[in-house]
């Protein structure tokens, strides 16, 4: 008996896949648009990055990184790195759906097509870029003979930071359709965010007398740096993630994203209204 | 509902104005403190309509009568503050200049882009490829973005696909007006063609004898579907209020 996807796929579907295949594509093009290198500078980037870090952070300051697993990686350059990724991702979801929705929206005002495609197109994109960023930490893990089952961890991590990040995305992109200063606003949120996850510092700074528990609290639960934190898990610590901060970050980031997507079905049909 | 037809039924559209628009967070805090004033504007009030498949109808009415609003709604562009319109079946749209086309990239990659979001995927956009720059007789220019088209190539290109896709609707909204005679004439002979094979056509314009070739014209007058009948009657309606009126501007602070 043969069986075939393609039949069960109702058509609006199939048109939906067709174009978020389509904006993805012109997303990743756009990146590196003429450019002799493409795709070579989504590699070189990560590793630029690891490499300053491990410098910096390592021989510089001689900043003291947790121990991993094997104590081979003892690097504060890596430990960034791991934290980096995620962060990476989430924030260029939350900027990006704002460019990708304001990119489609003349468009829309002259012929209908789903709106979310377009910033599901940008996401996918997005996600190519973040496996790129982990292929190179993988690789250096197994170079530094510092990587177990615990791996499996890692794709998870990503996509509840996927969840978390375009659901934060649905909902701002279309506020930023609105009022253009949702934008800013939100650049100068991830910048001041940036400093409340642990990524360049480590949790362990925290315990101090003198930091508030609300503080701490703020920094230990909130989403990202429990999404940060499964991936160090996963590929630093070669560790499980403990279980009821596992469960936060999964209730963070399906609500996020069910709230996000039901906001924006119901707001991104007026977008074409928009002057 | 069969293929190629379209329901309008009980339909009306409210706009916010441009002037009564929060266009900042600043000030949509504040707004919230206000009372709402008369910051709405209903451009169309109770329009019911079917249009049968296979017909051609036309739509006329003066500047801001909802026209291309109405079209706008039949494309599924705009979604209406009260009633529900309903077009079954593959519907291709011109409204207006660049229907649809993203400044930035190629004639080509636009017709792929253009194609699927008509549903239609790229395997079945290369077969007709060929068919559509010869339709739009752009040439070359296909592989340019089409920010560097004049006004002419980019509604060339953007008909070539509207009609090449075999629609069952097609919404024309007076963009054939601005190619050239050839064009034009190369345009209505491929809407006959599409009649021809049952095409359902809704057509905007302001040209009479266009719209005398239309098996039914429908008029619009602030927003209000007045008449809907022989293109003969309406047409010549239309003209007598127009005369009637004569110089004076229609616009909607009424
Ligand atoms: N997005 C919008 N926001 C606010 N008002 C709008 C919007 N789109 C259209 N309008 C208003 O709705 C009215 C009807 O516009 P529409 O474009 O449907 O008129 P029309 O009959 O096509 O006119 P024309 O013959 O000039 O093309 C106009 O007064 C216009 O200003
Ligand atoms: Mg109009």
């Amino acid at each position: 008996m043969q069986f075939s996807l393609t039949p069960t796929l109702s058509p609006s579907v199939r048109k939906s896949i067709t174009l978020i295949y389509h904006f993805a594509e012109r997303e990743s093009k756009s990146r590196y648009k003429r450019s002799l290198l493409g795709w070579f500078w989504s590699f070189l980037n990560p590793l630029v990055t690891v490499g300053v870090y491990w410098f910096i952070f390592g021989a510089v300051y001689r900043a003291v990184p947790p121990v991993t697993d094997n104590g081979n990686a003892e690097n504060f350059g890596l430990y960034l790195f791991t934290g980096l990724i995620i962060w990476t991702l989430f924030t260029g979801l939350v900027e990006g759906s704002m460019e990708w929705l304001t990119s489609v929206s003349d468009l829309r005002k002259k012929i209908y097509f789903p709106t979310e495609t377009a910033l599901l197109g940008g996401a996918a994109s997005n996600l190519v870029q973040t496996l790129l960023e982990v292929a190179v930490l993988v690789v250096i893990m197994a170079a530094l003979s510092n990587i177990g089952w615990t791996l499996v961890f890692l794709p998870v991590a990503m996509a509840l930071a996927l969840g978390f990040g375009l659901g934060l995305g649905f909902i701002v992109s279309v506020l930023n359709a609105r009022y253009r200063d949702v934008k800013y606003l939100a650049g100068i949120l991830l910048n001041v965010a940036f400093f409340a996850v642990p990524i360049v510092y480590t949790p362990e700074l925290l315990e101090k007398e003198e930091i508030p528990g609300i503080a701490r609290g703020l920094v230990e639960w909130n989403p990202v740096a429990l999404f940060i934190e499964i991936s160090r898990d996963a590929t630093y610590f070669l560790q499980v993630p403990l279980w009821n901060r596992f469960l936060a970050a999964v209730v963070w980031s399906v609500t996020t994203l069910v709230i996000g997507w039901v906001f924006f079905r119901k707001q991104s049909m007026s977008i074409s209204e928009e002057p | 509902m069969s293929v190629g037809a379209i329901t309008v039924d009980g339909v009306s559209k409210r706009f916010r104005l441009e002037r009564n628009r929060p266009s900042s967070l600043k000030e949509a805090v504040l707004r919230i403190a206000r009372t709402r004033d008369a910051d709405e504007f209903w451009v169309l009030k109770n329009v019911n309509l079917d249009i049968a498949p296979g017909s051609f109808f036309g739509l006329i009415g003066h500047n801001g009568s909802g026209k291309s609003t109405l079209l706008r709604l039949m494309a599924g562009i705009h979604r209406p503050t009260v009633g529900s319109v309903e077009a079954t079946g593959r519907l291709s749209a011109l409204l207006e200049l660049g229907t649809g086309f993203h400044p930035d990239l190629t004639g080509r990659e636009n017709v792929y882009l253009n194609g699927a979001m008509l549903g239609f995927s790229r395997k079945q956009m290369t077969a007709s490829m060929d068919d559509i720059i010869e339709f739009s007789g752009i040439g070359d220019f296909v592989d340019e973005p089409v920010k560097i088209y004049s006004s002419g190539m980019y509604v060339r290109l953007g008909f070539a696909v509207a009609v090449n896709v075999s629609p069952d609707i097609l919404l024309v909204d007076e963009v054939i007006a601005v190619g050239d005679e050839e064009f034009q004439r190369r345009c209505l002979k491929h809407m006959d063609m599409l009649r021809g094979k049952g095409t359902t056509i809704v057509l905007v314009s302001h040209n009479t004898d266009l719209m005398a070739e239309c098996h039914q014209v429908g008029r619009l007058d602030h927003g209000r579907l007045v008449e809907v009948g022989a293109p003969d009657d309406v047409i010549s309606a239309y003209l007598e209020m127009v005369d009637s009126s004569d110089n004076t501007l229609h616009t909607h602070d009424n």
